[in-house]
């Protein structure tokens, strides 16, 4: 068995595995916290409360944009570029038919791949240079988001020097550092992907309850 | 300082680079062109004997003029497709092999050398005052953010190329071919991938850096001191004379890399082949007096100046360096002379929030 066949067979397995199973458990935990019951009648909807909470972080406050404007832009720029490649991305699409779903989607043209991986990288090395540019982000930054940011980077990295596809090696590293990050992600800050919408949805839906516009 | 030195010394390697190139009479004696004699003239050889080539009795002079000069509906597309064998083409080659692949490398280790023998002469330049401990405001998270965002991709765009580069003379002896198939087709991927980043952080920074980089008089009088190494304190404003060469140098380095870099990601741009063949000799040459110019400013801005990594890492610096370094600059921004704050370390530590600069 080549290094190739170990890190995108049975060692991607496993890594897949203990992704989604520690995911759930946080979820589940999370979720199984659950709150105090409020015993205030109602003024409002909870449940709308929860959605518009989740939709209302979309959209920057008009007073904290221009401050936070390389934030703004880095944010989405990462994030839309890196989901965009994930899901789109013609290896991407193979990968997930001939190895988990068994069926396919239509992929993104080769320049859609190198414009979204520019906006992604683009977008990740701002924010990376913010963790330590930015006084209070370098404060609140511990080992944690630099080891995330890193490895990342390297999924993304080793994942575009195989683009050609003309080397084994190449694409196994990206599959390797494919299946640590997949390792790392659910006991990292990285499980804010999958937590957001609870933090959001919770606060949307206290404030919801009480009535409060956001 | 010791930058306006640096700085000679690397003008003074690019400049000693130029008639190197302009010279290619060492690269024709080693060129695979067949020497002048060695077609055979009518009346000058030995007799021939039946046919000459392949078309029979035909000139082989027109033959050749048409595979060299071109011919419609010879050859298919892209630049110079009518061109089955362009002459220049062999000038490219040597001097790229000859010149760029065998130099480049040298005058990169030759700068570490330099920077490493600079550093056990002169040592850390350290602020003669110490830390005071109060501080002043230099770049906003902005001009921080820009410069950062610079750095990263011109270090992935810099060891990417130098693989391209130098790749096979340096890394193919040591780890083998097939090893270095990898890395080079890596690396090819990755500096077209970022290389359109490059001129965005390039617009990013310009914008963000341009205000307080013109040249003054200031400059000359700086540098007539060596920067402080030769006859006293040299005066300087927020950017002093190196640090103003430093800056027009990626503006420009940078616009002729961008510009020549698009011609060599998207070929099918280029007029001619020649345009090509220029691009490639204009990217390496310029990407390499950078790369040699990065390796001063990062030692000058780490290792070999106290003090001058604050200003982008916290945006802040210590007063003491600031009326060291920048003396103009912290009158400018507190409106107090020099000399009435040369004791800024007896006084209680603090910060005192100024930019000089519009954009923030």
């Amino acid at each position: 068995m080549t290094f190739l066949q170990i890190v995108e067979g049975p060692l991607f397995y496993i890594a897949a595995a203990v992704f989604v199973i520690a995911a759930l458990w946080r979820l589940i935990g999370i979720i199984r916290i659950g709150h105090k019951a409020d015993i205030a009648p109602p003024k409002g909807s909870a449940t709308g409360g929860f959605i518009a909470g989740n939709l209302r972080h979309f959209v920057p406050r008009k007073s904290f944009a221009k401050r936070t404007w390389i934030h703004l832009v880095a944010g989405y720029s990462f994030h839309l570029g890196l989901f965009v490649l994930l899901l789109f991305a013609a290896p991407h699409i193979d990968f997930a038919r001939d190895r988990i779903f068994g069926f396919d989607w239509p992929a993104m043209p080769r320049w859609g791949f190198i414009v979204a991986a520019q906006f992604a990288f683009a977008g990740l090395i701002m924010l990376w240079v913010r963790r330590f540019a930015d006084p209070v982000m370098r404060l609140i930054s511990d080992w944690d988001d630099h080891i995330g940011s890193w490895l990342t980077f390297l999924v993304m990295l080793t994942g575009c020097l195989a683009l050609q596809e003309s080397h084994d090696a190449l694409k196994a590293i990206h599959m390797l550092f494919v299946d640590i990050w997949l390792i790392y992600f659910p006991f990292s800050r990285l499980m804010h992907a999958l937590t957001f919408f609870l933090s959001r949805g919770y606060t949307g839906a206290t404030y919801g309850r009480k009535g409060m516009t956001l | 300082m010791m930058l306006p030195k640096l700085t000679a010394a690397l003008f003074f390697i690019a400049l000693m680079l130029v008639p190197v190139l302009m010279s290619s009479d060492a690269a024709y004696a080693q060129s695979v062109r067949p020497p002048a004699n060695a077609v055979n003239q009518p009346g000058q050889g030995p007799e021939r004997i039946g046919t000459s080539n392949t078309l029979g009795e035909d000139s082989q002079s027109d033959y050749w003029r048409a595979l060299r000069h071109g011919r419609s509906g010879i050859s298919t597309s892209g630049p110079g497709g009518g061109l089955l064998i362009q002459s220049q083409g062999e000038d490219w080659r040597l001097i790229r092999k000859q010149y760029i692949i065998k130099y480049s490398g040298s005058v990169l280790i030759g700068v570490l050398a330099l920077l490493v023998l600079f550093y056990f002469i002169r040592g850390r330049i350290r602020l003669k005052g110490g830390r005071s401990g109060k501080t002043i405001s230099r770049f906003s998270l902005s001009h921080r953010t820009a410069h950062w965002f610079m750095a990263s991709v011109f270090i992935l765009l810099a060891v990417s190329g130098l693989i391209i580069l130098l790749g096979r003379t340096v890394l193919a002896p040591l780890i083998g071919k097939t090893a270095h198939s990898i890395i080079a087709s890596a690396a090819m991927q990755g500096h077209n991938l970022f290389g359109p980043l490059f001129i965005i952080a390039l617009v990013w920074l310009y914008y963000m850096f341009v205000p307080g980089n013109f040249f003054k008089m200031v400059d000359l009088k700086w540098l007539l001191k060596g920067g402080g190494l030769i006859g006293g304190h040299a005066s300087a404003g927020h950017y002093n004379f190196g640090e103003k060469v430093w800056f027009w140098a990626v503006a420009f380095g940078g616009l002729l890399i961008s510009i020549t870099g698009i011609i060599l990601e998207f070929p099918w741009l280029a007029a001619n082949l020649q345009l090509l063949q220029v691009s490639t000799i204009v990217h390496a040459v310029v990407a390499i007096g950078l790369i040699a110019f990065a390796l001063g400013h990062i030692y000058i801005g780490t290792l070999g100046m106290e003090g001058a990594l604050d200003s982008m890492t916290t945006g802040d610096v210590d007063i003491n360096w600031a009326i060291e370094h920048h003396d103009l600059w912290y009158e400018e921004v507190t409106g107090k002379p020099v000399q009435a704050d040369k004791s800024a370390d007896n006084e209680a530590p603090g910060h005192a929030q100024v930019y000089t600069q519009s954009r923030s």
